[in-house]
């Protein structure tokens, strides 16, 4: 992926959104469609659902957050060299949305879960414990620390996690220390209390 | 030296390179650090592997076909439509619209209209008060205080309409057959919002200078309303005006912030909808229709260009259209010639 212009893609510094309104003016029909769209689409689809599904547990609800991306990105007019940044940091965001407005059916799967089963499931029963668990700290977690974590994990160098959550180079080792730090808490604050 | 903080152990992980050379040495010679280093390690690594991509083979041609904007005629027929399409997915939101032109005008006239649309011809919906006044709900994006609610409420005239709302009431110079008697008159005072927008709730892209902590102040109404009854106890005939929906911003253009949150990821559609209603001089009027259920055409109105909307059965019409900061409708159970002819004569 092009580093520098996916940092720059979510940048929208005054030069660039003139730039953009000036093409919107060109654009006379609002609404029309981006005619890379699919382009983009069949290079960069795995990417967008693999970024989703790291906050999501779920490849559904993934790719039901890349669909999402996509349509806003095909009516967008991001520039095409800055796609697949733009494409990654609408999806952790987007899915960090999604998270975060099923955080009470998380809840619910939780109890759920940690209800009695039968002994041939148990172990599946756990995974899925902790799976809702992961999700629910994922939820707690402040937004620049989750997305912080999800962009690194998703292969995003720390110059382009900089630029797309506006912190220094510096302090993204930091943020995503402290995100990984409080999801092992309570990793492990449900492993020794299980 | 200082041991090298938790922050920089962890890019020594990912990016070496980009930890100080001083620091690296350090890290290399002392105990404490290597072993911080190695919680730094296995805390990555369990939570990597905790919010690892599980997702397998991925069936792109088959989400490509899935994607609406693959398949929707927008790129080349009626591109207009085609997004509105896309934005607008609740069957109210064509009442909804003519009910943002009658505001103010209009609780109660507007739930009479929207019953027609919703009861008798389109799926049931169930609409509130609050969203008839249809200011975006922004409450996730910032602070939104709404410090003005309109208090719709029947008046016995023109003349006391005009007093309570300063708008000048449009008179119908002459009704279409089938309607008569005199109207009731209905009045709405302004809605007033103030939206604080807060990035860091928001979210999403970097917004541009100024616009984190910027305030707007989104104003709808006062409006008036004139409604006919038909014999059925519908209205036959709503005549509706009010002062555009428009915002007001003191320090960044209006336009900048809320393109900056019609560009975020995840905005619900009905929201970025209403939001598109809003313009900083109140000169247009981007009505959200959904298109399978009503159509929508544009006819001339004086200087005007309205746009005319009509049920797929053509049971109910309206024609809506904004001229000087002003938004004037015209809607019944009629023919849209019938409602054109009123919508010409109004004086």
């Amino acid at each position: 992926m092009d580093l520098g212009s996916a940092a720059t893609a979510v940048l929208p510094t005054p030069e660039r959104r003139a730039e953009r309104d000036d093409r919107k003016e060109r654009q006379p029909v609002p609404g029309a469609v981006r005619d890379d769209l699919e382009e983009v689409f069949r290079r960069d689809y795995r990417r967008v659902v693999g970024v989703a599904a790291r906050v999501l547990g779920s490849r559904d609800a993934a790719e039901d957050v890349a669909q999402e991306v996509f349509l806003s990105f095909g009516r967008s007019t991001v520039p095409a060299g800055e796609a697949t940044g733009w494409l990654s940091v609408a999806a952790a965001h987007t899915a960090l949305n999604v998270l975060r407005s099923g955080r009470r059916r998380t809840s619910r799967e939780e109890a759920t879960a940690a209800s009695p089963v039968a002994p041939d499931a148990a172990e599946e029963a756990l995974a899925l414990e902790e799976r809702a668990r992961v999700r629910a700290a994922l939820a707690r977690l402040p937004r620049k620390q989750a997305m912080a974590l999800v962009l690194r994990h998703s292969g995003l160098s720390y110059a382009e996690v900089a630029a797309a959550l506006d912190l220094s180079p510096g302090s993204v080792g930091t943020t995503v220390r402290r995100a990984e730090s409080a999801l092992r808490e309570e990793l492990n604050r449900h492993a020794s209390s299980g | 030296m200082r041991h090298p903080a938790e922050g920089v152990l962890r890019r020594l992980l990912d990016e070496p390179a980009g930890v100080a050379d001083a620091d690296r040495r350090h890290v290399a010679d002392c105990a404490h650090c290597l072993a911080e280093l190695a919680v730094v390690r296995d805390d990555a690594m369990l939570v990597g592997a905790a919010i690892a991509d599980s997702t397998g083979d991925l069936d792109t041609d088959a989400a490509w076909r899935r994607l609406p904007a693959a398949s929707a005629p927008a790129r080349v027929a009626v591109p207009h439509r085609s997004r509105l399409r896309d934005i607008v997915k609740r069957p109210a939101v064509a009442g909804l619209a003519v009910a943002l032109v009658l505001t103010g005008a209009g609780t109660a006239a507007a739930n009479d209209w929207l019953k027609i649309f919703s009861t008798e011809r389109i799926t049931p919906v169930s609409i509130s008060a609050a969203d008839l006044v249809a200011l975006p709900d922004l409450s996730a994006y910032g602070d939104l205080v709404i410090s003005s609610r309109p208090d719709v409420h029947p008046v016995a005239d023109a003349a006391a309409a005009e007093a309570e709302t300063g708008i000048d009431v449009p008179e119908v110079a002459e009704l279409p057959r089938g309607v008569s008697g005199d109207p009731e008159y209905q009045v709405g005072g302004e809605v007033v919002a103030t939206f604080t927008f807060d990035a860091t709730r928001a979210g999403g892209p970097l917004p541009p200078p100024g616009v984190d902590g910027a305030t707007v102040r989104l104003v709808a109404g006062p409006g008036v309303a004139q409604v006919w009854q038909s014999d059925a106890g519908i209205p036959a005939l709503v005549v509706g005006r009010a002062t555009a929906p428009a915002a007001f911003s003191d320090g960044v253009p209006f336009e900048v912030l809320r393109d900056h949150l019609l560009s975020l990821p995840g905005l619900p559609d009905d929201v970025g909808a209403q939001l598109r209603t809003f313009t900083a001089d109140g000169a247009s009027l981007p009505l959200p229709v959904p298109s399978n259920e009503v159509r929508t055409s544009t006819a001339q109105v004086g200087d005007a260009t309205a746009t005319v909307l009509t049920s797929r059965d053509r049971a109910l019409a309206a024609v809506v259209w904004v001229d000087d900061g002003e938004v004037t409708a015209v809607a019944g159970s009629l023919d849209v010639d019938e409602l054109l002819a009123v919508a010409r004569g109004l004086r």
